[in-house]
């Protein structure tokens, strides 16, 4: 089987994207943060380095998962589920 | 929804549905709020279900219910560079004698779902529940965006994810070291490869935990048609490798790419798994007008061997209807914690209480697989100068730690399973 990056094993799994996004980061919270165990830990890798060392989060491929939120030393994370019916739509789980 | 009900059931994963179903039973007007817009659209697991709750309530329930296989093969393996070793147990039981089967976690739960509402039970779907609503500490209701709906009782079904219970001080915020994450990829392979491969008949399963030195915990359950492969990643623990690119690890391992060749790849999952058990367990998890149930209140089960959260949920669901059927109005239900204790549920949790610390003992996934696989690479090499089963033990571990640790580690892990 040849090797899958996460983009692309995400466009496996059907989403229904809200317009807004369900998890915010603040980010001013992130600057103190040695551990950033964020990105190492979410399994679709939706939180990156920018050019400029700052955290980037996108939602869009969010699996619901939770690890964020508790991992998060910081208490950075404002999550929520996605609104009723929206978000991952997971057909086999 | 302006129509009152009696119970209000959170979520529709198995405790929620299992307890509206039960409910039902005792003549409970109850409706189930399931966030997902399908029964079972957030919901992940690894893939193996234990019978006998089923057996136990579920009338006929063999006849329609989604089963993929029964597991008739259990295996654990550790899972070194190239190399694998292998325990199997073979179940050769007559028909109907298997105690659990491989499933998939949302079909099984859209089953459930019909179970349900087949006794004129509602489930919602499409409806996330923001707030449990409190009146001097009583619940009695819940919010939705701007709508409300009261009922006599809150049965919180969250699943392992307890944001609500958190933000209503439920239960205390969960720490990193209690969670692991479940890391799925579902691939479809076929039938008949998958039978050929994992040596099994039409029916039959596999269920095979995985021990790893580059990725840590893992799960393979045969399916129908598909194979779910999965990595228990501990964000702790699991610093070399990202979360994101711990499955293709795991299928770039020489035997599993060897059994999953050509196969295609449908679906991509992840759910955090509470790791913690019986401290993790909830000391009160009822209160006046409410009660959690399954794995929002702890009730999950890791021998070390085998997993169990189905059929807990079930059962606590069960219980959670007996309690409110016993509890006079206006009372807590405290029978609920009774109930539990009575079937020995909590007696259990207890007992497996020390398997946690053993799994989150990063040497389990990183020493260990490596000197088993190192003696016995020593002990089946043959060349001019074979080595005894003590010299190859040296070798491997001697130098890297000391002995009398290992034995120490072994003797107390042993101990706690």
């Amino acid at each position: 089987m040849k090797k899958m990056k996460v983009e692309e094993r995400l466009t496996l799994t059907k989403f229904e994207v809200y317009g807004e996004p369900h998890i915010i980061l603040r980010r001013e919270k992130c600057k103190g943060c040695d551990f950033k165990i964020c990105i190492s830990s979410c399994p679709a890798g939706l939180f990156t380095l920018d050019e400029t060392g700052e955290i980037k989060f996108t939602y869009e491929g969010c699996l619901e998962c939770g690890t964020c939120r508790i991992v998060c030393p910081e208490n950075a994370i404002e999550w929520n589920y996605p609104l009723g019916g929206f978000g991952v739509q997971y057909m086999f789980g | 929804m302006s129509e009152r009900y009696d119970v209000i059931v959170v979520g529709g994963g198995p405790a929620g549905l299992s307890t509206a179903y039960f409910l039902a039973d005792h003549g409970y007007n109850t409706i189930v709020l399931e966030r997902g817009s399908e029964p079972g659209s957030k919901n992940v697991f690894g893939g193996r279900i234990y019978t006998y709750p089923l057996d136990k309530y579920f009338p006929d329930w063999r006849k329609d219910a989604p089963i993929e296989r029964w597991v008739r093969r259990e295996a654990l393996s550790i899972l070194c560079e190239d190399n694998i070793v292998n325990l199997e147990y073979e179940i050769d039981r007559k028909p109907n004698g298997y105690d659990s089967f491989t499933a998939f976690l949302s079909r099984f739960l859209k089953w459930l779902a019909l179970k349900v509402e087949e006794k004129n039970v509602v489930v919602a779907t499409n409806v996330r529940v923001d707030e449990i609503l409190f009146r001097d500490n009583i619940a009695y209701g819940v919010r939705i965006g701007d709508d409300k709906l009261e009922a006599e009782y809150i049965i919180i079904a969250e699943g392992a994810n307890t944001l609500l219970s958190e933000r209503h001080g439920l239960r205390r915020k969960i720490s990193p070291r209690d969670i692991a994450v479940g890391i799925k990829e579902v691939i479809r392979l076929g039938r008949e490869k998958i039978n050929e491969r994992f040596c099994l008949g039409d029916e039959e399963g596999l269920a095979q935990f995985l021990i790893g030195s580059r990725f840590g915990g893992g799960f393979i359950y045969t399916m129908k048609e598909y194979v779910s492969i999965g990595v228990i990643y501990r964000p702790l623990l699991n610093n070399q490798i990202e979360a994101k690119d711990v499955i293709e690890e795991l299928k770039i391992h020489p035997h599993l790419s060897k059994l999953l060749r050509d196969g295609v790849p449908v679906e991509y999952s992840a759910h955090i798994v509470r790791e913690a058990g019986y401290s993790d367990l909830m000391h009160k998890p009822y209160g006046r007008g409410y009660i959690v149930v399954g794995d929002a209140a702890g009730l999950i089960l890791n021998t070390g061997f085998t997993v169990r959260g189905v059929d807990l949920a079930i059962e606590s669901g069960r219980l959670a209807a007996e309690a409110i059927h016993k509890t006079p109005p206006g009372e807590e239900p405290a029978v609920y914690m009774k109930l539990l204790r009575e079937k020995e549920i909590i007696k259990t949790l207890k007992k497996f209480r020390k398997v946690s610390k053993i799994l989150s003992n990063e040497r389990i996934y990183t020493k260990y697989p490596e000197y088993i696989c190192q003696i016995l690479d020593k002990i089946y090499t043959v060349d001019e100068l074979p080595e005894t089963l003590n010299e190859s033990f040296k070798k491997a571990v001697g130098g890297k730690t000391s002995i009398i640790r290992l034995i120490f580690e072994l003797l107390t892990m042993v101990r706690s399973l």
